[in-house]
C-alpha cells in the first residue's frame, strides 16, 4: 500500500477540486431567525460569480416566502462556505490510488435511505446526481427530493475527504522538506478511511463480494409513516438540545 | 446454472434448449464472447484498460462483466438494476455504472426484460412511460443471436429462429430497422418471408409494395387505410404472393427459360450442372419445366436432336424389355412393333416410301436393332422348341383369345369352317414348319418370317393377329423353358450318376486291398505253421537223443506235448 501510493504519488498530483465530473460545492443552509428556521442543501458552482448570490438569495426567500431578514442571512452563508472552498483552490491534493466507502444514512420527509459503497476518489468522471437518479429509479422511489438529497450527500462526503486529503498532500510535503528521502507515511494515512486496495483488487481476491457482505452493502430504504416520522422528528429535536 | 426460462413476455423469442440454457442478445451484439475482451468493450471503458489504475485492470473488468451478467441470466425476464448489482461488487461505484450501462447499451443484459417505468436516460424505453410492453425493433428476432451459457467457449451459430414478429400493433414510435441488419438481409427477408411494415403480420397471400421505396404492407393493412406516414394509396402497387413460403411451384420467367434452355443445350441430361446453371431454380424445378417446354415445335434443331435423343433412349429401353421379358410387353409396345414391321418391309424393298405413323415413330423403327421384333422372336423361339410344341402353344393361346370375345372365334374359325380347330392346327404347323424352314435356309437370318405372315392370313386383323402371335410367343417361351429345365435335369442326372459311380470305383479299391491284405495274412499263417512243425520236430529228435543216451530229465520239460 505504502509503495503503491508513493509510486503514484509524482504522477497524479492534482490540484484541489471536487472530484466528479462537475466541480459543484456542496453547500448546506440552516439559519434561524427569530424563532423561524430556514434549511436547505444544494450544490452551488463556483465559478458562477458572486453577485448571482444576492440574486439567489432574494428569490429563495421570495418564493418560499420568507422573511426579507433572511436574504442576508442565506447570502453571506453562501459566500462564507463559497470562501471556504476557494481556500483550497490551487493546492495540490493528495491524489494517490483512493477508493473511499461512502456511508449513507439520510431521511428525506417520509424517506429514510442507508446505503454503503465505494467511491473512487481519482474518477473525475463520476456524476453523484447519475448515480442517484439510478438509484431512485432502480429501487422505485417516487419522491422527486430524495435524488438530489443522495447526491447533495455524497458530495459533502467527497467534500470533506478532499478536504483532508489536500491538509495531507501539505502535511507530506512539508515531512519531505524536513526528512528528504524518508518515506511518506503521512501520505499513506492521509485519507484515513482509504481501503486497502492490494487486498481488495489484488489477484487473489475477486472483485466479487462474498454473499455474506452483500447485506453490508445492500442499500436500505423505508417509508416512514406519520406516527414515525413524528416519533423521529421528537427524537432528532431532544437530541438538538 | 439451472435457470427458470420464464415466458412472461410473449413477444420473445427464446429458443430454449434444456442442457445449454440459451439466452437472446441482440446480433450487433454477436462480438461478445466469455472468453474474451472485444474491441468494442476496450474501446467504451478505456479506463480499464489504460493501465492507469491498479483498481481498473482487465482482469476487474472481466470479473465485473461477468458477474453482471451472469446476475441478470439467474432471471433473464426480469430487469437487473445498477443498484442490485452494486452491492456485490467491489469498486467505485461510478465505474461499476459504466460498466452496467455499456452491458445494457449493448443488450447483454436486460435485452428483452421489461423496462422499469420512468426511465430517464430513454435508451431502452420508446414510447409512453410506464409501458411494459418492450418494443422490438423489426427484424431483430432473425438475427437474433444465441449464446453458450458461460464457460462453454465458442457461441452456437445463429439459429433460425423463425420471425416471430413482435411489434405490438398500439406501438406510435417504431424504430427504422437497423442499418447493418437491413443492409444484409434485405434479400433474404424477400425472399422468405414479406412482413408487413405495419403491423409485423406475415403477407400470406399477397401484398402491397410502396412504389417510392423498400416498403410494404399488407392486404389487411391496405384495406384499413393504415399506409403508414407520408404514403398514399396511389403509392402502392399490389403484388400477388406467388413466391408463397413453403410452396415450391416456382414461376419462370423470360430469362430465367432462356437460361434453362442454353444450360441445357450445354450440359444435356446433367441436371446438378444445368440446375447450377440457372441459380434461381432448384433441380426438381428445372426438369419440370423442361419437360413442360413445347421443345419440338418452337426450338431449333439442336434441341430437337437432344429431345430425340431422349427418347430414343426410352425407346430402346422398351425394346431391351421386350427382348428379356416378353412377358411385360403392353399395347403400346404392340402398336411399335406394328410400325416395325412395316418399315422393315419397305427397308428390304429398298422403298422409301412414307408410310402413315409420325416422324418420331419411324425414327424409332430404324434406330431400334431388328432383333427387338416380337415376331422375329416368336420365329426364333419356335425354331428352338420344334414345331409341334409351337402348334400347341399357338392354338392355346388361340383359344383362350376366342374365350376373351366373340370376334376374334369368328375370325380364327370362320375361314377354317369346314375343317374347324383341327386344320386350325395343321395349319399352324404347316406355317410353322416353313417358318423352321425358312430360318434354317436363311442361316438364322429370321426377317422373311414377319413377312410370310401377312401373306398368310393377311385377311385378319392385324391387332389380332398380334396378340396370337404374343400369345404364341408365351407358349413358345414356356416350351423352351421346359426344354432348359429338362436339359437341366439330365444334366443333373448324369452328374448324380457320376458321383455314384466315383464312390463305387473307391469301395471297390478299398475291398481290393483287404484281400491283399488277407492273402497276406494267411500266407504267414502257413510259414507260422511250418516253423512250427519244424521246431517240433527238432525237439522230438533231441528228446530221442536224449532217451537213447539214457538221461531221465522228464521234470524240466513238463509243457511238451504231442
Amino acid at each position: 500500500m505504502k509503495g503503491q501510493a508513493s509510486a503514484y504519488w509524482k504522477a497524479s498530483a492534482v490540484k484541489f477540486r471536487i472530484p466528479t465530473a462537475q466541480n459543484l460545492v456542496p453547500i448546506r443552509l440552516d439559519i434561524e431567525v427569530d424563532g423561524q428556521r430556514f434549511r436547505d442543501a444544494f450544490t452551488w458552482n463556483p465559478c458562477d460569480p458572486d453577485s448571482e448570490i444576492v440574486v439567489f438569495a432574494k428569490r429563495t426567500v421570495k418564493d418560499l416566502k420568507l422573511p426579507p431578514v433572511f436574504v442576508t442571512h442565506i447570502a453571506s452563508s453562501i459566500q462564507s462556505q463559497l470562501a471556504d472552498f476557494r481556500s483550497f483552490e490551487g493546492q495540490d491534493m493528495y491524489a494517490g490510488e483512493k477508493i473511499v466507502p461512502i456511508k449513507l444514512d439520510l431521511r428525506v420527509n417520509h424517506t429514510l435511505i442507508k446505503d454503503h459503497f465505494l467511491w473512487d476518489m481519482n474518477n473525475f468522471e463520476s456524476d453523484p446526481e447519475e448515480f442517484a437518479k439510478t438509484f431512485c429509479r432502480d429501487l422505485g422511489i417516487q419522491d422527486p427530493e430524495v435524488a438530489p438529497a443522495i447526491a447533495f450527500a455524497i458530495r459533502e462526503q467527497l467534500y470533506e475527504i478532499v478536504i483532508q486529503s489536500v491538509a495531507s498532500a501539505r502535511e507530506s510535503r512539508i515531512s519531505k522538506k524536513g526528512r528528504r528521502g524518508a518515506d511518506h507515511t503521512p501520505a499513506s494515512k492521509a485519507g484515513g478511511a482509504t481501503l486497502d486496495l492490494v487486498k481488495l483488487f489484488g489477484h487473489r481476491s475477486s472483485v466479487v463480494r462474498k454473499r455474506k457482505e452483500w447485506d453490508v452493502y445492500e442499500p436500505i430504504v423505508d417509508l416512514l409513516s406519520n406516527e414515525e416520522m413524528d416519533a423521529l422528528e421528537a427524537r432528532e429535536e431532544r437530541n438538538a438540545r | 446454472m439451472e435457470l427458470p426460462q420464464q415466458h412472461s413476455d410473449p413477444h420473445q423469442t427464446r429458443p430454449e434448449q434444456p442442457e445449454l440454457d440459451l439466452y437472446t442478445i441482440p446480433s450487433h451484439s454477436s462480438w461478445f464472447l466469455w472468453d474474451e475482451i472485444h474491441e468494442t468493450e476496450r474501446v467504451a471503458l478505456k479506463e480499464f484498460f489504460d493501465g492507469s489504475s491498479f483498481s481498473r485492470t482487465p482482469k476487474i473488468y472481466k470479473e465485473y462483466r461477468d458477474f453482471i451478467i451472469n446476475k441478470y441470466r439467474e432471471e433473464p425476464s426480469r430487469r437487473l438494476t445498477f443498484t442490485e448489482v452494486r452491492k456485490s461488487l467491489v469498486g467505485d461505484v461510478n465505474l461499476l455504472h459504466r460498466v452496467f450501462s455499456f452491458l445494457e447499451k449493448w443488450g447483454l443484459i436486460n435485452f428483452g426484460a421489461p423496462s422499469g417505468g420512468g426511465d430517464g436516460d430513454g435508451s431502452e424505453v420508446l414510447g409512453e412511460e410506464g409501458s411494459n410492453k418492450v418494443r422490438f425493433e423489426e427484424g431483430v428476432p432473425n438475427g437474433i443471436r444465441v449464446v453458450a451459457t458461460p464457460n462453454s467457449i465458442k457461441p452456437i451459430s445463429a439459429q433460425a429462429t423463425s420471425g416471430n414478429k413482435v411489434e405490438p400493433v398500439d406501438s406510435g414510435v417504431k424504430l427504422p430497422p437497423l442499418a447493418s441488419y437491413s443492409d444484409l438481409f434485405t434479400d433474404l427477408m424477400k425472399q422468405k418471408e414479406l412482413v408487413c411494415g405495419n403491423c409485423g403480420d406475415r403477407c400470406g397471400s399477397g401484398h402491397y409494395k410502396y412504389t417510392k421505396g423498400d416498403f410494404l404492407i399488407c392486404t389487411k393493412c391496405f384495406k384499413n387505410g393504415t399506409y403508414g406516414e407520408n404514403k398514399s394509396v396511389d403509392d402502392y402497387k399490389f403484388i400477388d404472393c406467388i413466391q408463397d413460403t413453403g410452396n415450391h411451384e416456382a414461376v419462370w420467367t423470360e430469362s430465367e427459360t432462356l437460361l434453362l434452355l442454353e444450360s441445357v443445350l450445354m450440359y444435356g441430361d446433367d441436371w446438378e450442372l444445368v440446375a447450377q446453371n440457372v441459380p434461381t431454380k432448384t433441380k426438381p424445378d428445372c426438369i419440370a419445366k423442361l419437360i413442360e417446354l413445347p421443345l419440338g415445335e418452337i426450338l431449333g434443331p439442336a434441341t430437337h436432336r437432344k429431345g430425340n435423343s431422349n427418347d430414343l433412349n426410352g425407346n430402346l429401353n422398351i425394346s431391351k424389355q421386350t427382348q428379356s421379358t416378353s412377358s411385360e410387353i403392353q399395347a403400346t409396345v404392340k402398336s411399335e412393333d406394328q410400325h416395325v414391321e412395316k418399315t422393315n418391309g419397305s427397308e428390304q424393298n429398298g422403298d422409301a416410301v412414307e408410310h402413315g405413323p409420325p416422324l418420331k415413330r419411324q425414327r424409332i423403327a430404324t434406330l431400334s436393332s431388328p432383333a427387338g421384333s416380337l415376331m422375329e422372336q416368336v420365329a426364333l423361339l419356335s425354331t428352338m422348341v420344334g414345331p409341334h410344341i409351337t402348334a400347341a402353344a399357338a392354338e392355346a393361346a388361340v383359344t383362350s383369345l376366342c374365350e376373351e370375345n366373340s370376334y376374334s372365334k369368328e375370325i380364327f374359325y370362320g375361314d377354317d369352317d369346314s375343317d374347324g380347330p383341327q386344320t386350325l392346327i395343321a395349319d399352324a404347323e404347316a406355317k410353322r414348319v416353313l417358318e423352321v424352314e425358312d430360318a434354317e435356309m436363311e442361316g438364322g437370318q429370321t426377317q422373311s418370317d414377319s413377312q410370310d405372315k401377312p401373306f398368310e392370313k393377311d385377311d385378319m386383323p392385324m391387332t389380332l393377329r398380334i396378340r396370337t402371335s404374343v400369345a404364341t410367343a408365351l407358349g413358345a417361351a414356356a416350351a423352351r423353358a421346359k426344354l432348359l429345365a429338362d436339359q437341366e435335369e439330365r444334366e443333373i442326372e448324369h452328374l448324380v450318376a457320376t458321383i455314384i459311380g466315383t464312390e463305387m470305383k473307391k469301395l471297390h479299391c478299398k475291398i481290393k486291398h483287404f484281400e491283399d491284405l488277407e492273402v497276406i495274412m494267411k500266407k504267414k499263417y502257413a510259414v507260422m505253421e511250418e516253423i512250427e512243425d519244424i521246431l517240433l520236430a527238432e525237439r522230438i529228435s533231441v528228446l530221442q537223443k536224449a532217451f537213447k543216451d539214457g538221461i531221465p530229465r522228464w521234470k524240466d520239460h513238463p509243457f511238451v506235448k504231442s
